[in-house]
């Protein structure tokens, strides 16, 4: 068990404490009294990456089981506990990690813990070949909603399937295939909950209005017992060279409203300060109103509705640098690849200006300061850095590291990296008769925003999601 | 299977502590010179500020044949100013590290700024030269009218969205505005310019008819004074609200296949009208409406996601459209997912059984009770950051409601008991009285809803 605190100084006035059980869990805390609420947050250790052919999906639909039940609690207990304390839960499946995380009134704390400890150390004693085909059915018409069912919708895993090549452990997303899905087995799950589901293989994250001395307490208590194992397969190395080598394109003739152009370029990995560097490039190629490409394909030029620029960030293998380009009315794709290709030129040249990078490093900045204002991003920040690169103080620290970024930084990864032999390209050309309207008509509200929802991952500027919710 | 048999100590399910008490933030109200009412609630710890001004130009306002002239403008309100160019302001904006986003909505224009405290001041006064002196320059004007015409297609071809159109196209009187999309159709926009756009702001945005709302960790500033700088200098004359008309709606029970051949999801929305937030029944009919479907454990779900797997997930919500203590206004009511094309007709018979059963049998005191605790117990939670907070007394502004409204909601929501929540709740979703919109493929499944009984059923060309 031991004791550190980053300097409230350097931090916004946040500090985290650290402490390891015997059992090899590592616990993180934060305390924050402004609002009487408190975040759990529970970072495993296994995501997509760890995956085996045949097997795609696997992490994901095994998350969705995870709110099936365990020992002392029946059902759908885990959803109903929860929110009948007025706390909100989810969990999401990346590619490199899963996560569950409850926000609840402050009174409310040791019920999470419980709930969380009893899944982690019993979920085999609940599991079932109902839930199985149930959840199994849930999540293929989750792909379905998400994916199959909307324009575009397959393009992040066609990209991802192209920038990281077979055999790779990121070549295929979270989601899985439909085929991989139906064959999931009982013993898939179960031999996958044996093999990544240990306190050893965690990081648990508490947040808010808390008594660090009572909540640790209360840790010890629920999840001291739960045995750690050295079942755990370590992910297959996502190392690749730097650079794909050449220009990778594919050309999808599909019924969606209009031509579009995506790119996904090699980045750095997460935890370099050429990450940080390259997020910066993004931002003030692509990351706004006032980014390079909108005002030149979107303001000037005219070519595009929408142009934009995100960042996936991955830790064990290269980020991802994403481009999404809508045309405008009758575009052609071949003009905006000849703007995009002539802004990454003359960005690799001469780099960004001083404005820009002032403009870019505030919009990060306030980027940061969302993430942190809720106990719940918090507690999901402090997991990450102490999941992925080993200290979560690295968490209250992260905008001064974007800050000092230099602008002759982002022009290099942006000469190194932003290149026509270091993306992937897929081309969308309409099919079909999309453009004769019966009965034109525009944006309606959809979706309430009261149910729980799963999060937006990044790229958010890109509008794709990278990770699967359990629930809606 | 050893592990099947756990090896950790359990313990009994722990007890709640004590709670701690916490109230939804109340503002303090006041006025500028010019005219504008001022909330403002300060929030130790919300480093980003979120600022709401609520314009009253609702979209019934718009000019026969324009519709979409409302959004043209609200998003026109950045493109430039009489100190920068639209491109500068953008910059100007990011430089602040802040995001100013405006949308036109049928009680009015709303604009929202969040920004970092320590760059308030800056980004005050950018929100303040939107709303006092935008250019709307024709080139720029001109280009937002492209974008618009872009993006018609991409919001036809999304499932859930062209299933919202035309719900709100099927259940409204032909004619009334709130019977149209929101953002205007490919005829209206085309006919929108700068002289139009520059009309209805000279008509409709004016201090006197807007109420700006501050949220946020106000340690250090002085908002008296940046808001004096900034929107203080905003003029215009004063004006009365403009009078809208009340919304009505056929809900004789009907159905409506939008047809995407080859689909492998039917999106559902099943709705109709209901009370709005001045009703009494409000509570009530929240209560009722979330044990219908408010998560993945009330009625609709257990059934639909977590018995058949028909579904990611159904859920039931209302939507206020307008809210005014006259009665003009309504709620739409809506049941909205998506189910797998071959279960349609299956999902559709359960989703029906479901609403006849809480008819028939009445919704339980155990699901009233976790509705309660669970819409009463969020609240902490759901107004951690100064934008929910801005967002709902913005929300109550422009509702016309009064600013304790939130706060006292809580104390209706646990006086309001079973048998009021079922009541509403089947009141709200009667089985013989629901507009059903299907957008999905239409040869595979119009004719099994045919059977169904739900109404008389008219397929709609998708293109």
């Amino acid at each position: 068990m031991g004791h550190t605190a980053t300097p409230p100084s350097a931090t916004g006035g946040l500090t985290a404490t650290e402490h390891r059980l015997s059992n090899g869990l590592r616990v993180v805390l934060s305390e924050d009294h402004q609002t009487p609420v408190a975040a759990v947050c529970l970072w495993y250790d296994v995501g997509s990456r760890h995956e085996v052919k045949g097997r795609t999906g696997l992490a994901h639909l095994f998350e969705h089981l995870m709110f099936q039940g365990s020992a002392q609690v029946p059902g759908n207990g885990h959803f109903e506990l929860v929110q009948g304390a007025g706390g909100s839960l989810n969990g999401t499946t990346s590619f490199e990690r899963t996560n569950y995380f409850e926000t609840m009134p402050a009174h409310q704390l040791e019920l999470a813990l419980w709930l969380e400890a009893d899944r982690m150390g019993s979920l085999l004693a609940a599991l079932d070949e109902e839930s199985l085909e149930n959840q199994r059915d849930v999540v293929k018409n989750e792909r379905r909603q998400r994916y199959d069912n909307v324009p575009y919708g397959t393009a992040f895993e066609k990209l991802t399937a192209m920038v990281f090549p077979d055999g790779h452990p990121y070549h295929h997303t979270p989601i899985g295939s439909m085929a991989d899905l139906d064959a999931a087995s009982l013993e898939d799950a179960r031999t996958f909950f044996r093999t990544y589901y240990a306190p050893n293989n965690a990081v648990l994250a508490v947040v808010g209005d808390i008594d660090p001395e009572q909540t640790l307490l209360w840790v010890e208590k629920y999840f001291g017992s739960i045995p750690g194992h050295d079942g755990k397969q370590p992910p297959r190395d996502g190392t690749l060279p730097e650079v794909i080598g050449e220009e990778l394109r594919q050309v999808v003739r599909e019924e969606v409203p209009s031509p579009a152009l995506m790119s996904v370029y090699r980045l750095p990995h997460d935890g370099t300060r050429e990450a940080d560097a390259a997020d910066l490039a993004l931002t003030v190629l692509g990351g706004g109103e006032s980014s390079r490409l909108y005002n030149r394909l979107v303001r000037r030029d005219r070519l595009a509705v929408t142009a934009g620029f995100g960042m996936l960030r991955l830790a064990g293998a290269p980020s991802m640098g994403w481009l999404d380009v809508k045309t405008s009315g009758d575009a052609r794709i071949a003009d905006i690849e000849a703007a995009v290709d002539e802004e990454l030129a003359r960005f690799a040249e001469e780099g960004p200006t001083a404005e820009e990078m002032e403009r870019a490093q505030a919009q990060l900045e306030r980027e940061w300061l969302d993430r942190l204002a809720t106990v719940g991003g918090r507690a999901d920040e402090l997991c990450r850095f102490a999941v992925l690169f080993g200290d979560p103080q690295l968490a209250l620290t992260a905008v001064q590291r974007v800050l000092e970024v230099t602008a002759e930084e982002v022009r290099e990864v942006a000469a190194a990296r932003l290149r026509g032999d270091n993306r992937a390209v897929l081309v969308y050309e309409p099919t079909g008769p999309e453009q004769p309207l019966a009965e034109p008509g525009s944006a309606e509200e959809s979706e309430p925003v009261e149910a729980a929802t799963v999060e937006s991952a990044p790229p958010a500027r890109a509008g794709q999601d990278a990770q699967e919710g359990s629930s809606k | 299977m050893s592990d099947v048999v756990p090896a950790m100590d359990f313990h009994p399910q722990p007890t709640a502590g004590q709670p701690r008490p916490w109230d939804f933030p109340a503002p303090e109200r006041g006025a500028l010179p010019n005219g504008l009412t001022v909330l403002r609630r300060h929030r130790p710890g919300q480093r980003v500020i979120a600022v709401e001004v609520c314009v009253n130009a609702p979209l019934e306002a718009e000019p026969a044949g324009l519709d979409g002239v409302a959004t043209i403008m609200a998003r026109a309100l950045s493109e430039g100013t009489d100190k920068h160019t639209a491109e500068e302001f953008a910059a100007e904006l990011e430089r602040c590290g802040a995001t100013l986003d405006a949308h036109a909505d049928h009680p009015g224009v709303r604009v929202s700024l969040e920004v970092p405290a320590s760059r308030l001041r800056p980004a005050l006064g950018l929100l303040a030269d939107a709303l006092r002196a935008p250019a709307f320059p024709d080139a720029e004007v001109e280009r937002l009218v492209r974008n618009r015409l872009d993006e018609i297609p991409h919001e036809l071809a999304n499932p859930a969205r062209r299933a919202a159109i035309a719900l709100s196209g099927a259940l409204f009187p032909a004619g009334t505005r709130v019977s149209r999309p929101r953002q205007g159709t490919a005829e209206t926009v085309e006919r929108i310019d700068a002289a139009s756009v520059r009309a209805f702001y000279e008509a409709h945005v004016r201090p006197a008819t807007s109420t700006l709302v501050i949220v946020g960790d106000f340690d250090g500033i002085d908002v008296d004074a940046a808001l004096a700088d900034t929107v203080g200098a905003w003029t215009g004359a004063p004006a009365q609200p403009f009078r809208v008309t009340p919304i009505t709606a056929d809900d004789t029970g009907r159905v409506v296949v939008v047809d995407r051949p080859g689909a492998v999801q039917t999106q559902v929305h099943i709705g109709r009208i209901g009370p709005d937030r001045h009703d009494r029944v409000w509570p009530a009919q929240l209560l009722g409406v979330y044990c219908l479907g408010g998560t993945l454990t009330s009625r609709l779900d257990r059934v639909l996601r977590e018995e058949k797997g028909y579904t990611y997930g159904v859920r039931a919500y209302g939507h206020v459209l307008r809210s005014a203590p006259d009665g003009s206004g309504a709620a739409l009511l809506v049941i909205s997912g998506s189910v797998a094309t071959e279960v349609t007709g299956p999902a559709l018979t359960d989703l029906w059984q479901v609403l006849r059963t809480v008819a028939a049998e009445g919704l339980t005191d155990e699901e009233r009770d976790f509705a309660v605790q669970n819409l009463v117990g969020v609240a902490p939670l759901r107004y951690e950051t100064a934008a929910a907070v801005a967002n709902t007394l913005a929300d109550q502004v422009e509702q016309q409601l009064p600013d304790d409204y939130q706060a006292g909601m809580y104390t209706r929501l646990a006086e309001t008991g079973t048998v009021e929540a079922t009541a509403a709740a089947v009141s709200a979703f009667p089985s013989d009285r629901l507009v059903t919109v299907l957008v999905g493929d239409a040869e595979k499944i119009a004719e099994e809803v045919r059977g169904l009984g739900i109404g008389e059923v008219t397929v709609l060309s998708g293109q």
